[in-house]
């Protein structure tokens, strides 16, 4: 036993004595700042809002950590054979792969979900979201997911074969450690969260739209979240299932994924059935957001909402039928790589023609670069070049070529950047007035929009070269002499400048929290409902006055014929606002029950199973509408 | 300069000579050289429509001091102009899918061999490449192959999934364990080319790398028969 063996490589022990400082210093500013009972608030919060707040700040958290992870992988590789700090071999290996699961699983999707909390039920009308207590059950699960995932860097154990996983390597013969049972496990746990926020949504949206506020008449955010949502509800169980098998060949010896019985491309089929769904997952909501903010920083209704609809809906059926896409060079043979390759490109016309529709939103409006616009201007190019390198990818035969190289990574981070995050900084300084009640500052805005533009097209355009010049994916270093070291180098100042333009977003939001400005109800002259209630957004809003809806965008007509909204007396059912701590006490103890498995500690797994099924017990017993009844008078 | 000529001829896409992809030396390697620039090209009108149309509205239509209060005229939709962008991305696409269809189903590695020609046995495991040739010798992490005869690489894997790929060759393949996949690759040009695993394989992925050596069919039969013993690794 060597002296290596008995400590944790310095990156961990950093990562410690942060912790260690940090818990401290939290604690003394909440008990300072007598913040305890703001976070018993959102322990026990059921509102929509809360709940989406809840979201987006623990997606952004997640953001900053996976963001370092980025930056860690571009100094190692912005010289030729380099050895930046530890970051060689297998702590590269897990780098790429926290950096991808985290940005996919804890970023990229909840961030998505909080925006659809703030505003999906604002935006038809509705009072909450359907089931206040699995939302925010569905909120605590993720939360509890990413905080297991993470915990394994801590212990020197962070997964490390790469965000997809792909078997025998995942496995525990080839991978003996803990890590990947930390990776099962947490996607487990969070991917359940996402599965109840999205059944959540969806009866939501079918239930509980304003009077009037026909299918047709919504605007297309609540569309695009209407589309995932049944995406979401089709893709998890697969990946569900492919986490159990995977879970039992770790665990238990079984051989699904290896053996005479088993096959390692199993794995592949049911991640990529789950996966590549999970990209329209990530997209549509984003395309949502920007048709919102298009058409209200146009002045002008979205131009072809029908087609805009059904374009949505092409895009979510097809992306259930392109997953072999992923795996030309498994050997699949030359009639699947033909099909995989024909339904590819069909994804390429509804895309294409809701680029057109929204240039052509644009045309003849009047075109108001607020920040929000200002990012949906930078998405339009952005995410064309990644569509178009994706029609490249979709020819069978010239993937062979690019396939798990440098090209792919440069094309999933222009659409995935491209879209989904863009879409997300778009939104949030689009909404904050409905989630704060103060508006982001627009110089800093205008800050961390170019850096984080110019940043993000300096790192990722070099990478298309860089993959044709021969470098293939998660690899940690290159030879000197292969003609990539200006490539990467470039790739890496980018990569800082984009750090850049978040710290400007971490400062605005500072600067911002700071201000005492209070906004009206509609300070960007909206077309949608959400606009229509006080900012931030009141706890129980339509309660008392129910808008009715006449048309599409009926508030912005409303607003300008006659200065204000049209509202009925007859009140309607809502959900039951409720504070209670059950759905995070139960979330919590899906931590000793994983980790229970994951050690072996039977005693462990079987008690907190216990006190779960306790929980579910107390909640079976719980009835919300009792108390309401007996308040307002019943009996 | 040279990097600026560099990044400016991958724009262009005439003289990217440098370009690994782009210096095949079998046919497989030419097609697919071919469909990358072709689905490019096509590629680049799309993206040039979108732009112009693009800078032209964002200029046109951006909020000035005159229209600042104006309220447009709402516009609903236009059958002719989307049907104009269903119909030219499907004509677009229908040009890149048939030469894609023509080449892809030539081209794809299956189990099965179609055709014949010189076996040679390839097993991929943690980290090295081992070849196998019909005398029963083997190399290891470099690879020899006459030119202009096709080699028929039987690739397979004793661990997990790595993937065979030399750029000039052509596109990559991955070996499976537990099942043979056949690569086919008839080199036209002798030389010294840099072979990398392509798929992630645990620790030491990065070097797994090899050299694909591309000799006359004089050397490899010298080869072959062991008479250069600077090549030989040893005989199995």
């Amino acid at each position: 036993m060597t002296i290596d063996h008995l400590f944790f490589p310095s990156d961990v022990i950093m990562a410690w004595i942060f912790t260690a400082v940090s818990i401290p210093v939290v604690t003394y500013l909440i008990l300072k700042y007598r913040k305890m009972p703001l976070i018993w608030e959102y322990l026990t919060t059921t509102n929509h809002r809360k709940i989406g707040t809840l979201y987006l700040l623990f997606g952004f958290l997640y953001f900053l950590r996976a963001g370092l992870d980025a930056l860690f992988m571009r100094i190692q590789l912005a010289l030729p054979e380099n050895n930046f700090w530890v970051f060689q071999s297998d702590k590269y290996n897990e780098l790429f792969t926290t950096h991808g699961t985290i940005m996919i699983f804890f970023v990229a999707m909840p961030m998505l979900l909080g925006l659809m909390n703030v505003a999906v039920p604002l935006q038809i009308g509705a009072r909450d979201m359907a089931f206040p207590f699995m939302n925010a059950l569905g909120f605590w699960l993720f939360f509890s997911g990413a905080a297991l995932f993470n915990m394994a860097f801590l212990l020197d154990d962070a997964p490390n074969a790469g965000w997809t996983a792909y078997t025998p390597l995942s496995t525990n013969t080839y991978t003996s450690g803990q890590g990947n049972d930390y990776y099962v496990f947490g996607l487990q746990v969070s991917g359940l969260g996402t599965t109840f926020t999205a059944i959540n949504l969806l009866v939501t949206i079918i239930r509980h739209r304003a009077p009037g506020m026909k299918l047709k008449r919504m605007p297309l955010f609540p569309w695009a979240t209407l589309v995932t949502g049944v995406l979401i509800i089709v893709a998890f169980p697969v990946l569900t299932v492919a986490l159990y098998l995977l879970m039992f060949d770790r665990l238990f010896g079984t051989q699904f994924f290896s053996g005479p019985e088993g096959s390692p491309v199993f794995w592949q089929h049911l991640f990529w059935i789950f996966g590549h769904p999970e990209v329209y997952i990530l997209a549509l909501p984003a395309f949502g957001i920007f048709s919102d903010i298009i058409s209200t920083f146009s002045r002008k209704k979205i131009f072809g909402y029908n087609s805009m609809v059904i374009a949505l809906c092409l895009i979510g059926f097809l992306g259930f039928m392109v997953w072999a896409h992923h795996m030309f060079t498994v050997g699949l043979g030359p009639m699947a790589n033909t099909f995989f390759a024909i339904t590819t490109m069909m994804i390429a016309i509804p895309t294409g023609i809701k680029v057109f529709n929204w240039l052509f939103t644009m045309r003849n409006g009047v075109i108001r670069i607020t920040i929000p616009m200002l990012f949906a201007l930078g998405f339009i190019p952005t995410f064309v070049m990644g569509g178009v390198t994706g029609v490249m990818l979709s020819v069978a035969a010239a993937d062979f070529q690019f396939h798990d190289t440098y090209f792919v990574v440069a094309h999933f981070h222009y659409v995935i950047i491209g879209s989904t995050v863009l879409g997300i900084f778009a939104g949030i300084y689009y909404w904050y007035p409905k989630i704060t009640g103060k508006i982001l500052d627009r110089t800093l805005g205008k800050w961390h929009f170019w850096l984080f533009l110019i940043g993000f097209h300096l790192t990722f355009f070099p990478m298309h070269l860089m993959g044709l010049n021969g470098m293939p994916r998660r690899v940690y270093t290159y030879n000197r002499g292969s003609d990539l070291f200006e490539l990467n180098f470039i790739s890496t100042i980018g990569a800082f400048l984009m750090g850049a333009g978040m710290l400007f977003f971490a400062w605005n939001l500072f600067k911002t929290h700071r201000s005492a400005q209070i906004v009206s109800n509609d300070p960007w002259g909206g077309r949608s409902l959400e606009w229509a209630v006080s900012s931030p957004s009141p706890e129980h809003p339509f309660e008392e006055k129910v808008p009715v809806v006449e048309r599409r965008d009926s508030f912005w007509y409303s607003m300008q014929e006659q200065g204000k909204t049209e509202e009925t007396e007859h009140r309607r059912p809502g959900p039951i606002a409720v504070k209670t701590i059950q759905p995070f006490i139960i979330a919590m103890l899906m931590m000793p029950l994983c980790i229970g498995l994951i050690y072996g500690w039977w005693w462990l797994a079987v008690m907190s199973g216990i006190l779960l099924l306790g929980m579910f017990f107390v909640r079976m017993m719980t009835d919300e509408r009792k108390q309401l009844y007996l308040s307002q008078g019943g009996g | 300069m040279k990097k600026v000529t560099f990044i400016l001829s991958f724009l262009f896409l005439t003289g990217c000579s440098e370009l690994r992809v782009f210096q095949p030396i079998s046919e497989a390697g030419r097609e697919q050289a071919f469909l990358i620039k072709y689905g490019f090209w096509l590629m680049m009108i799309v993206l040039l429509v979108v732009t112009v149309l693009y800078v032209r509205f964002v200029i046109k239509y951006k909020e000035t001091a005159k229209n600042k209060e104006d309220v447009p005229s709402e516009i609903d939709s236009n059958l002719k102009l989307e049907l104009s962008w269903t119909i030219f991305p499907i004509l677009i696409l229908i040009a890149l899918a048939i030469p894609t269809v023509m080449i892809t189903y030539e081209n794809s590695p299956s189990a099965y061999t179609k055709e014949e020609g010189i076996d040679i046995f390839v097993t991929a495991r943690q980290f090295s490449w081992e070849f196998e040739y019909e005398t029963g010798l083997s190399s290891v992490n470099e690879l020899i192959v006459p030119v202009g005869e096709t080699a028929v690489l039987h690739l397979t894997s004793d661990d997990v999934i790595h993937s065979f790929w030399v750029p000039e060759f052509g596109g990559k393949q991955d070996a499976i364990p537990g099942k043979e996949i056949v690569y086919t690759i008839t080199p036209e040009q002798v030389g010294t080319y840099m072979g990398q695993c392509a798929e992630f394989c645990g620790i030491e992925h990065t070097k797994m790398e090899f050299t694909a050596k591309v000799v006359s069919m004089q050397e490899y039969n010298e080869f072959l028969t062991g008479n250069d013993d600077q090549e030989e690794e040893g005989g199995k």
